[in-house]
């Protein structure tokens, strides 16, 4: 029988090597390659196949390019109104439906939840439709007096914008709300007993208990999301036909990466260096999220 | 295994075997030509009739012609030539004038150079010139995309107006009909998608200038068309002539549905107007209206395009010569997709068939081509550049700032600033 090695001697089993080899030489050939490939091609410029090495050009470049500075505008704008939106969204709609008085609340659940396994194409070409000029939602506010002439969803970039984020909170509340849903059930139920019978209010039961307690998956949540938001590119390439209109007010940094490389001068240089600026504002807004949230030591 | 099983083996392997042999012989055989383009009543529909009369030829070619919306094809084809690897590209390509040398230059050896198998001195020079690089030609030369004002004479009688009050407008006037149409029949005068910079460049460039000069640097803050062109878009916008489209088949439908009473576009739109035959006998066409300043003219160009060969493909030489034998010399295809699509073909030669003296019962008997010949001849040319959709979106995202009442010369500014930051 075979004892199990201690300490730096498991490090040196070869047989382990081999039986994680195929892995990691998957791993190396799929992510560490491209990852090491896309940071060397930021260094690069040039147009389509003729790249040239170009030192910080391509990073002093984007100081200069208004384009760019409108994308990471947009991409902050919709992370800093649409998740708190969606989180509080996501919170509420699962205490409501944690309540075992609730009838049919099975249904419920599956409602909310059901958008976010649609597919993403298939949703943003139905808002698309719903929320053209003379589509269902216009008629609708129309029809009920809200509005006199119809709202121009995707003509105007405000509109266009907050089109976008209907879109992404519709599609994601769901999926946010089923971590809360399971977190709840595991929060002990006499610690909302005790608090009704100290005549504590609903709302505050709610902001005092509820939140504190789900604190841990809030922060999750919130970073998933914050990383989703910053990678949007499906609802905004198929509710403006790729262009991130009008007047660049939907512009989002992935759909900025994909202009450049496969709608402008192909310039994959440059590109890569967007996606660089992603991964950099995804590691920064996730440590500044973790910052925030930390347990603190008395 | 038993016996009876046994006894079978044999044949069962001769089978297959016969069947495999019979496929390699039929995979040898038969070429099949694939081909990306856009525009089912146009592009896809002319790309069928060409393919019908080679097949009639040479039976054993057969074609595959996929239709895409252009953004699409425009961008799985350079998706395919960023990749490097050529399986997933078609053998032949349609490809917007507007975009050819930024193909060209981007990704060298990608395209099959066909100077030596086509005679390029029977095509219009400008088209020849945007394909060449290097002192090679590549691609097909096609269409062209001469303008013209379509317009719905039901609507515009409606407001008082006839035929002959559409002819040598300018925009001014223009707008001034389009306040009355909408005031007398409620029709707007216009689509219009504010996403979309074309009727941008069709009035820049129907006074002959673009967004580059001749040596490809930008021309934009001091461009004077450019600026004539923003400040009429601006004024069709504040006059609120027009009805709003997001997107080209949602601009497509502002006319086939008949909400509007005007389509300013390329020729080549009148496959899809007379795609619609209740409205047979309702259209009429005049050309363009112009600016009032120096070098305006009523002739302008919109889109246009050629086909491709990859240098990749696999039916590569047979891919030429389809294109050579019809697109290069057949004469009477010309006049075929002239009169069913409203193609007006590059081949020199072509426009002296009859189809360009015949009248047109779509539109009241109208000798249409005839017409768009002659405008065809008075486009002002301009140097396309490498750089037009980089340009092109640089002005849609100030073009809601136009309609705002933001001073003209700011947005130039803005603009400028914008494709100067692009194009490196």
């Amino acid at each position: 029988m075979v004892r199990a090695r201690r300490g730096i001697g498991r490090y040196y089993d070869v047989n382990g090597w081999l039986f994680v080899a195929p892995a990691l030489g998957l791993i190396a050939l799929f992510m560490v390659y491209p990852i090491a490939w896309s940071l060397w091609m930021s260094f690069q410029s040039g147009r389509g196949m003729t790249l040239k090495f170009a030192g910080f050009a391509n990073i002093v470049r984007l100081w200069n390019d208004p384009v760019f500075i409108k994308a990471l505008t947009n991409t902050v704008t919709y992370f800093v109104v649409q998740v708190p939106i969606m989180i509080l969204l996501a919170l509420i709609l699962a205490s409501l439906l944690n309540n075992p008085r609730l009838v049919g609340r099975g249904l419920f659940r599956t409602a909310i939840f059901l958008p976010c396994v649609s597919s993403l194409v298939a949703y943003s070409v139905l808002f698309k439709g719903m929320f053209a000029t003379d589509g269902i939602v216009n008629s609708t506010l129309q029809a009920i007096g809200l509005v006199a002439s119809p709202i121009p969803w995707l003509t105007h970039p405000f509109w266009a914008k907050v089109l976008v984020i209907l879109a992404i909170t519709w599609r994601w509340t769901g999926y946010n709300m089923i971590f809360y849903l399971a977190a709840l059930q595991n929060i002990d139920k006499s610690i909302y007993e005790v608090a009704r019978i100290d005549g504590v209010p609903a709302w505050a039961r709610f902001t005092h208990l509820t939140i504190p307690l789900l604190k841990p998956v809030i922060l999750f949540t919130t970073v998933i999301s914050t990383i989703g938001t910053l990678q949007l590119f499906d609802e905004v390439y198929n509710l403006t036909e790729g262009k991130g209109g009008p007047s660049n007010a939907t512009l989002t940094l992935s759909l900025y990466i994909y202009n450049l490389t496969f709608r402008f001068m192909p310039n994959l240089g440059y590109a890569a260096t967007v996606s660089y600026v992603i991964v950099v504002l995804v590691a920064l807004l996730a440590f500044v999220q973790f910052f925030a949230a930390r347990e603190r030591d008395r | 295994m038993d016996n009876q099983a046994r006894a079978y083996l044999p044949r069962i392997a001769g089978l297959a075997l016969a069947g495999a042999s019979l496929l390699g012989v039929a995979s040898a055989q038969a070429k099949e030509i694939t081909i990306w383009c856009w525009d089912p009543n146009f592009n896809v529909a002319i790309m069928k009739e060409a393919g019908a009369r080679y097949t009639k030829t040479h039976p054993d070619v057969t074609f595959n012609i996929v239709d895409f919306a252009k953004l699409d094809v425009e961008q799985k084809l350079q998706t395919g030539l960023s990749s490097g690897t050529a399986d997933a590209l078609p053998d032949i390509v349609l490809i917007e004038d507007y975009g050819a040398q930024k193909y060209l230059q981007s990704f060298p050896g990608a395209f099959a150079p066909l100077s030596g198998t086509v005679d390029y001195s029977g095509f219009a020079p400008y088209k020849v010139e945007l394909m060449t690089l290097e002192g090679q030609v590549y691609g097909m030369p096609f269409d062209s995309g001469v303008t013209g004002l379509y317009y719905r004479k039901d609507y515009l009688e409606a407001a008082g107006f006839k035929p002959e009050d559409m002819q040598d407008l300018t925009w001014d006037r223009f707008i001034e009909i389009g306040k009355q149409v909408e005031e007398k029949t409620g029709k707007k005068m216009m689509g219009l998608d504010p996403n979309d910079a074309g009727l941008v460049r069709i009035i820049m460039q129907s006074a002959g200038q673009w967004y580059f000069d001749k040596e490809g640097k930008p021309n934009i803050a001091g461009n004077a068309a450019l600026k004539a062109a923003l400040e009429t878009i601006g004024k069709i916008m504040q006059a609120n002539i027009y009805k709003p489209a997001n997107g080209w088949s949602d601009w497509v439908g502002t006319f086939t549905s008949g909400d509007v009473a005007t389509v300013v576009t390329g020729v080549w739109i009148t496959g899809t107007v007379k795609a619609q035959p209740d409205q047979s006998g309702n259209w009429g066409v005049a050309p363009i209206p112009s600016l009032s300043i120096e070098g305006a003219t009523h002739a302008s160009n919109l889109g246009g395009s050629s086909w491709y060969v990859l240098e990749s493909s696999e039916e590569k030489a047979e891919a030429i010569d389809f294109l050579n034998e019809i697109y290069g010399k057949d004469i009477d295809f010309y006049q075929t997709i002239l009169q069913e699509r409203g193609a007006v073909g590059s081949l020199l030669a072509a426009r002296g068939g009859a189809a360009y003296e015949a009248a047109d019962p779509f539109f009241g008997g109208e000798k249409v081509w005839q017409n768009f010949s002659d405008w065809l001849a008075k486009v002002p040319s301009v140097n396309y550049g490498i750089f037009t959709n980089e340009a092109d979106l640089a002005v849609t995202a100030q073009l809601p700032a136009v309609t705002q009442g933001t001073p003209v010369d700011e947005v130039l500014q803005a603009i400028e600033a914008e494709v100067s930051a692009q194009i490196q």
